[in-house]
């Protein structure tokens, strides 16, 4: 039974799981049981069910804490997600050490997740230890790199991204494949990041479906820090790896075969795979053919015993037969080694992420405990994520022997794939392991292939990560080039566009921007992630046709997100339609009370309505979500300038500058409120700062050029103003300034002429100054004139 | 007069009678200020007293305000079509003056009323009253179908300085 709720899982038939295990629980009230439940429930997207069904009974095991965690979590209850991780607010807190051996292989997500409930609830400094824990468990983990970068931590992509521990291949590689195909789940913000990579034979083990190889995870003891099972294997054949995804998914078939017949399906498909997780099943030493491990048998098998449902007689075989031999097993050259099953091993409970075996927990001989959490993370890493992106992405030329070797042997070489799949954000990765049992099996080279693998996928983890770093330090130049410099295939996928049309924006360089995004929209037209910040560029830019696209798409595709709101509200602001815009803001904070950059964006909607008041409290909320929101500090600099507060706009606008300090619009800013202080040599040393930083920022030469007339520094300012109209021939308030000096300079004639350029190009007329200007110009020789244009300049 | 969103999408003015609180001197019920203030044409405001109608409009604190628009059609609304209108202005319902008078000849569509001071500049003030003191046809009642209030928009962001005009500079006007 409880391979087939697997199944379904594994399918996406929530409905059926969903009754399945509404039955099972009925019948066993066992906590495995109420775990599959809660798991079914969680997947199908109900997350309150689950938190509700989890709370009403006890959970001890690791699984269902971690689960009733993360449905806290999603709903907002973060004091009690915390109290069920580490012990609470109040109580004594369990270190980080207590964690990592209680939850074992899941340890490096209870902890991510840990982080983030502290950094959502202001302890930031923990929060970074929970991560940075996290992440030398599990170096394939992103989102807490991510989260790390973006709390304003320096973590070094070098140190983090390293495959240290992980090596764990120095358990007897199996020969026969062992190969865990690990997805890998990039933290759902990223879709787009593939952080596996898995051979080409992943595919094939896609199609056999998380065959587990990991039935013989000898390694389990091995590594609990490793978190994932690399297990590369290889499909001689030219099936993508990217189908690993797919592998996992089907993986879940809990077909009715028994582990052997699944092999035999897979093994249809292609008989390369190897089908591992039948191994135990079969003789321990699986060498013919492959094996396909298939996941869900192994666990169903696990599980059967333990739940008593109704199993096939294959499976309970291989449950007993496989725990006892593959951990049994010591030197059988085809014996299939457990791969390290880093991740999902370790914690025996793994429970948290195995989809498939169910509730790992169940009665299963220690050893077998590992393996069914390898298993369970593959075949749950395959059917929570299809990474069929990631697998995607192929690393062909990081393994080029793999390939070669697998196509020569029939059986196909069964690397250890390295796909590692993070779950990030739900239950352990699981990696999936195809283990591809070949007859040849140099363990030797399955264990060089899988090191080789994951070895490129850490390097690739670098860079980007690297990448990252500058950016949330808005090192934005750098950035630009870390990012360029990835190998093309990587380059153009939707994250790393993303990240390069963001630094761009922070740069104020909105034409190149603009270039970046409409690449991304056509490549990935279903990413929103970062069309936030497109729909910006675009409103700088004043393009209006082309931001009502963009909001209209974004809105059709996706009501809930609040980048297609923020895009919509903009669309609406540019078109100076400030309530509607006020009104889609709104929308999207409702949408997600979490995200900051829609706090930010009614607060400047705020502005122009003149709602001052409505909009410090929206900005002091975007800083409330994000502290280094660097916009909110700059709209609240806005405000108090506007209402003549000048200090204290001076000490905000220096707060955002510190976040990022190389924006030349913030440094024009400080200058001119420098200046309105009356410090004019700070100004003019901020607004040299300013241009050299961008000297294409035509501002700050026009508030350099302000600042020395207010100093009477009449050439100079001339001078300034002179490039300025090369530079920017066609704005009106050049000439209007130009025309002041030489009023001042006495100049009558000069200066009508340029104040009637101005005029001519500010074609709404509505510059009263200007006007004014010529009029007292016009006044004759009475002492009145001059007076008067005292009052009107500035 | 041109429809006055042209204007507002000119970035220059902003309409603010969100911003104010609106009274009449008298009305129909279902004809009042919803019906005055809801971008709607069709509907209208229809007092229900003796003349002068009132139209009064106070904001929180002074506002400055540029320009007054008023929707009038004589073909709709015949002998309900004000034809004398006076604009007062002042702090409270006491120390009014009038600064504006105006007189309609069948009009069909927006009139738009600058309101300005002595100095040509738009107008502060606390409050506004708008009185139609007269209708065509000698009638009695008066319609009113749309009334909208502008203020001058602040100029550009930073330093007292008159909007730009190009994207060149507006781009680097502000960090959104």
């Amino acid at each position: 039974l409880q391979a087939a709720i697997w199944q379904a899982l594994n399918h996406y038939a929530y409905r059926d799981a969903v009754f399945l295990a509404e039955r099972l629980y009925a019948e066993v009230h066992s906590e495995e049981a109420l775990f599959l439940l809660a798991t079914c429930y969680y997947r199908s997207g109900k997350a309150y069910k689950a938190y509700r069904l989890l709370k009403g009974h006890s959970c001890t095991t690791p699984q269902c804490k971690y689960l009733l965690a993360k449905c806290c979590v999603d709903l907002s209850k973060l004091a009690e997600g915390e109290q069920i991780l580490s012990g609470g607010v109040l109580n004594k807190q369990k270190s980080h050490d207590d964690i990592v051996m209680e939850f074992g292989d899941s340890a490096c997500f209870t902890l991510s997740l840990l982080g983030h409930v502290y950094c959502k609830t202001d302890r930031l400094a923990k929060g970074s230890e929970c991560y940075q824990k996290s992440l030398s468990l599990n170096p394939f983990l992103w989102s807490p790199f991510e989260s790390l970068c973006e709390i304003g931590d320096k973590p070094d992509p070098d140190q983090t991204f390293k495959l240290t521990s992980l090596q764990n291949f120095s358990s007897c590689l199996p020969n026969t494949c062992t190969t865990l195909v690990s997805n890998h789940n990039i933290s759902h913000r990223q879709p787009e990041t593939v952080l596996m990579e898995t051979p080409q034979d992943t595919i094939e083990l896609n199609r056999i479906n998380l065959e587990s190889s990991n039935s013989k995870y000898s390694s389990l003891n091995t590594d609990s820090s490793m978190s994932y099972i690399d297990s590369a294997v290889i499909s001689p054949d030219a099936v993508p790896l990217g189908s690993g995804t797919a592998i996992l998914s089907k993986q879940a078939q809990n077909k009715p075969k028994t582990g052997r017949s699944l092999l035999g399906g897979p093994a249809a498909l292609s008989p390369l795979t190897p089908s591992f997780g039948i191994l135990p099943l079969e003789t321990p030493s699986p060498g013919d053919g492959s094996y396909l491990q298939n996941y869900t048998n192994s666990s169903s098998v696990i599980d059967v015993p333990s739940t008593g449902a109704p199993s096939k007689k294959t499976v309970s075989r291989i449950s007993q037969a496989g725990t006892k031999s593959v951990f049994s097993q010591s030197g059988n050259s085809r014996e299939v080694t457990p791969i390290l099953v880093a991740q999902t091993q370790s914690s025996g409970p793994q429970t948290s992420t195995t989809p498939q075996v169910l509730s790992p927990t169940i009665a299963a001989p220690p050893n077998a405990l590992p393996r069914r959490s390898s298993r369970l993370f593959t075949s749950d890493s395959s059917t929570t994520k299809e990474n069929s992106k990631k697998l995607k992405m192929k690393f062909p030329p990081k393994i080029p022997n793999r390939k070669t070797k697998s196509k020569t042997n029939k059986g196909g070489i069964t690397q250890p794939n390295l796909n590692d799949s993070l779950e990030i954000t739900k239950l352990d990765s699981s990696i999936i392991s195809e283990g591809k049992i070949s007859t040849v099996a140099p363990q030797i080279q399955a264990f060089t292939l899988q090191k080789a693998a994951a070895e490129g996928l850490m390097s690739l983890l670098r860079d980007m990560g690297k990448g990252y770093l500058a950016l949330c330090s808005y090192n934005c130049k750098e950035a630009i080039n870390i990012l360029s410099h990835l190998p093309s295939h990587h380059y153009n996928t939707g994250w790393v566009l993303c990240q390069i049309g963001r630094a761009y924006f922070e740069l104020a360089e909105y034409m190149q921007a603009e270039r970046i995004f409409s690449e991304v929209r056509r490549i990935e037209n279903y990413r929103v992630e970062g069309m936030e910040i497109y729909s910006t560029t675009l409103w700088h830019l004043q393009k209006d046709v082309a931001l009502s696209v963009l909001s209209k798409d974004l809105t059709d595709m996706d009501k809930n997100s609040p980048e297609a709101w923020c895009a919509a509200g903009n669309c609406f602001s540019l078109q100076r339609e400030h309530d509607i815009a006020i009104k889609f803001f709104q929308r999207a904070i409702q949408v997600d009370p979490n995200y900051a950059y829609a706090y930010t964006l009614l607060g400047h909607e705020f502005v122009l309505t003149e709602e001052l008041d409505k909009a410090l409290a929206c900005f002091r909320n975007a800083i409330r979500v994000n502290p280094r929101h660097y916009n909110a500090w700059y709209g609240l600099g806005m405000i108090y300038y506007k209402q003549e507060k000048f200090s204290l706009a001076e000490m905000h606008f220096q707060k955002a500058l510190d976040i990022n300090p190389q924006s030349s619009v913030l440094l024009c800013h400080i200058g001119v409120v420098q200046h309105a202080l009356k410090k004019s040599e700070k100004a003019l040393d901020t607004l040299n700062k300013a241009i050299n930083i961008d000297p294409k920022n035509p501002l700050c030469k026009f508030h350099r050029a302000s600042v020395l007339f207010a100093n009477e520094k009449y050439k100079s300012a001339l001078q300034e103003l002179e490039e300025l109209k090369q530079i920017v021939p066609k704005e009106s308030l050049v000439y209007f300034l130009i025309g002041k000096v030489y009023k001042k300079l006495g100049q009558t004639h000069l200066a009508l002429m340029n104040f009637s350029w101005a005029m001519d190009l500010d074609p709404k007329g509505a510059n009263n100054q200007i006007k004014e200007a010529i009029d007292k110009r016009y006044l004759p020789d009475d002492e009145e004139p001059i007076t008067q244009e005292e009052q009107i300049s500035e | 007069g041109a429809d006055p969103k042209q204007l507002e999408r000119t970035g220059t003015v902003r309409e603010i009678g969100s911003q104010a609180v609106w009274s009449l001197s008298s009305c129909k019920p279902g004809f009042g200020v919803d019906q005055l203030r809801d971008d709607n044409l069709e509907t209208y405001w229809q007092s229900d007293g003796s003349q002068p109608h009132l139209v009064n409009i106070q904001f929180r604190r002074k506002t400055t305000v540029k320009t007054l628009c008023i929707y009038a059609d004589y073909k709709s609304d015949e002998s309900y079509t004000p034809s004398k209108i006076s604009v007062r202005v002042g702090n409270n319902f006491h120390n009014l003056q009038e600064i504006r008078q105006l007189e309609l000849v069948e009009p069909s569509g927006w009139i738009h009323v600058p309101l300005t001071d002595t100095h040509k500049k738009p107008i502060r003030t606390f409050m506004i009253q708008i009185a139609v003191l007269a209708n065509h046809q000698n009638g009695r009642d008066t319609h009113m179908r749309q009334i909208k209030v502008y203020t001058p928009v602040e100029e550009s962001s930073i330093g007292k300085f008159p909007r730009c005009t190009t994207i060149d500079f507006m781009m680097y006007r502000s960090i959104r």
